[in-house]
């Protein structure tokens, strides 16, 4: 069980999403995130280069297939401050439970 | 700082993360071709066994296996899909590779079964029968041993 921590640069609902995503593979294409959460290449864009320089993501550039592929995959920093993040709305959802059975 | 939202934010926001997971999730499988190509190599077995030369019908099911062999390590976590990601190994599980070959060897026991009891029964082409048979187990049984896969990492990962 991770240390619960709520982290600012995660919560918002897109970039969330998008961790979420990331944090149950071990790499996502591009494509494959922008596809599922409905965005722009411009828009999903930013939010990686956000997360990047934070360095919770990594993008690796590749030619599959004669094909240029992105790949992104989460940093163990990223899994951590994720995993922390998820510990902490648990903490937040169990404290209120506990305070309306009381 | 964790109070800085409500607890409906962080169940939302929990809700967000499962939904992610799921897709995720949805994503443990092997290829259509692969159980298909298996069905049909199945059959053609069968179907050598019964028309084919001796010598044929004796070393078609090693070079299958090799076949198979050469062809299913590359698809047989079960974390692979398609070429647009890689599931983690805790979601999807260690167990799809055992899962799938126990699934075959079952198979391998059913289609002898299937053919002998043909066979005793007085059907001429009794191995092309049994192919047929252990083919459809395969093309529609695979699919659905996935989905139980699916279904169980589900159940793994929690609320």
């Amino acid at each position: 069980m991770a240390e619960p921590r709520f982290d600012e640069l995660i919560h918002p609902s897109t970039r969330l999403s998008i961790v979420a995503l990331l944090a149950a593979a071990d790499w996502v294409d591009f494509g494959f995130v922008r596809d599922r959460l409905d965005l722009s290449d411009s828009a999903l864009s930013k939010q990686f280069a956000t997360l990047e320089e934070a360095g919770y993501v990594v993008t690796e550039r590749l030619l599959v297939n004669r094909r240029r592929r992105v790949r992104v995959r989460l940093t163990d920093a990223g899994r951590r401050a994720f995993d922390g993040h998820v510990a902490a709305l648990q903490q937040i959802v169990a404290t209120a439970d506990q305070t309306v059975s009381r | 700082m964790t109070q800085s939202i409500g607890a409906n934010d962080a169940r939302s926001a929990l809700t967000t993360v499962e939904h992610s997971r799921q897709q995720v999730i949805d994503e443990i499988d092997m290829p259509r071709w692969y159980w298909l190509g298996l069905a049909a190599g199945w059959f053609g077995m069968g179907v050598i066994s019964d028309f084919g030369p001796g010598w044929l019908a004796l070393s078609v099911v090693p070079i299958f296996g090799a076949v198979h062999a050469s062809v299913a390590h590359r698809v047989l976590s079960g974390r692979k899909r398609s070429s647009q990601l890689s599931v983690r190994a805790e979601l999807a599980g260690t167990h799809i590779p055992a899962l799938v070959i126990g699934f075959l060897v079952a198979l391998i026991g059913v289609t002898i079964a299937v053919a002998l009891l043909v066979n005793a029964d007085g059907a001429s082409h009794p191995a092309t029968i049994a192919g047929a048979f252990a083919a459809v187990i395969v093309a529609l049984g695979g699919p659905q041993l996935m989905a139980a896969v699916r279904r169980r990492a589900v159940r793994r990962a929690g609320p």
